[in-house]
């Protein structure tokens, strides 16, 4: 069962691999490393408490990013200017 | 481009890859546009610039490759050559130079256990905005290719030519200078003191 809590007592505080895991973590994340690691990951998140922050905070700000900045209103006329040029190109 | 010589798309071949496969991604296009260049009427330039190329060069895109990574490729071009050296600011240090100096595998990962994912989420967009438009052009670039427009690891490297691993630690840094941004918004704001006090007890 996944465990969400912010913390758990089940989790040890010191990671003895933040190098690694984080780096692996992120790749995850990114969609680079997606079958072999869906249980791997779950027992890490369970295990580890600097894992599990660091994961979240990864997580959070890809979300953010994703859900906040991409929403530039294209001006009026752009497509259809582009597409004038593209019939009449001169 | 590779050196297969293609065939030539018709008068109506073109058209429909052009409206098929190169208009969808405009919206995409011009938020980036509109991210490397921060005036609307450049980000227009740029984009309408980058379609002309496209369509110009159309008969050495394949069909049924990635047309949205083709794109960003040529737009990420052309702002480069046309409008970076433009512009009347004073030269930045190109990081890829910086980068290469380094050993770009050997990267620092660490906790930043004062940084929490609910206070992220709490930000509103401008302030999310703005952090990633503080980034240098460079650093901006991976994540807007990354997060906001999802390419993977080697679409990246194609668009910016560059080798997948600095890709990776590319991102990697400019994601902890995202953090470094957001954690002063957080602090100002008054997020995280109390667990970070919980944490150091």
């Amino acid at each position: 069962m996944e465990n969400n809590d912010a913390s758990s007592p089940d989790r040890k505080l010191q990671c003895s691999d933040v190098s690694k895991c984080f780096q692996l973590l992120e790749r995850i994340l990114d969609g680079e490393l997606v079958e072999e690691c869906e249980e791997m990951l779950q027992e890490k998140l369970d295990k580890c408490q600097p894992c599990f922050a660091h994961f979240h905070l990864e997580q959070a700000i890809r979300e953010v990013l994703k859900t906040k900045c991409t929403k530039q209103p294209l001006p009026d006329k752009l497509a259809e200017s582009i597409r004038q040029m593209i019939k009449d190109p001169r | 481009m590779s050196e297969v010589q293609r065939r030539k798309y018709s008068q109506e071949e073109r058209s429909a890859v052009f409206d098929g496969e190169f208009m969808p991604h405009i919206d995409s296009m011009y938020n980036f546009a509109f991210r490397l260049t921060f005036d609307e009427d450049d980000a227009k330039d740029l984009v309408q610039d980058t379609y002309m190329k496209a369509f110009r060069f159309i008969n050495s895109f394949e069909q049924g490759t990635n047309a949205k990574a083709w794109l960003f490729r040529i737009l990420k071009n052309s702002f480069i050559n046309d409008y970076r050296k433009k512009s009347k600011k004073p030269a930045t240090v190109d990081y890829q130079e910086v980068e290469t100096f380094y050993n770009s595998d050997d990267v620092d990962y660490q906790s930043t256990s004062d940084l929490r994912a609910e206070s992220v989420r709490d930000m509103l967009g401008d302030e999310i905005s703005n952090a990633l438009n503080g980034l240098a052009v460079d650093f901006r670039t991976v994540i807007i290719l990354a997060d906001l427009e999802g390419f993977t690891y080697e679409e990246m490297a194609k668009i910016l030519d560059i080798p997948i691993g600095t890709v990776r630690s590319r991102l990697h840094r400019a994601r902890n200078l995202l953090k470094e941004t957001l954690k002063g918004y957080a602090q100002s704001m008054g997020y995280g003191r109390d667990e970070e006090e919980d944490l150091n007890d």
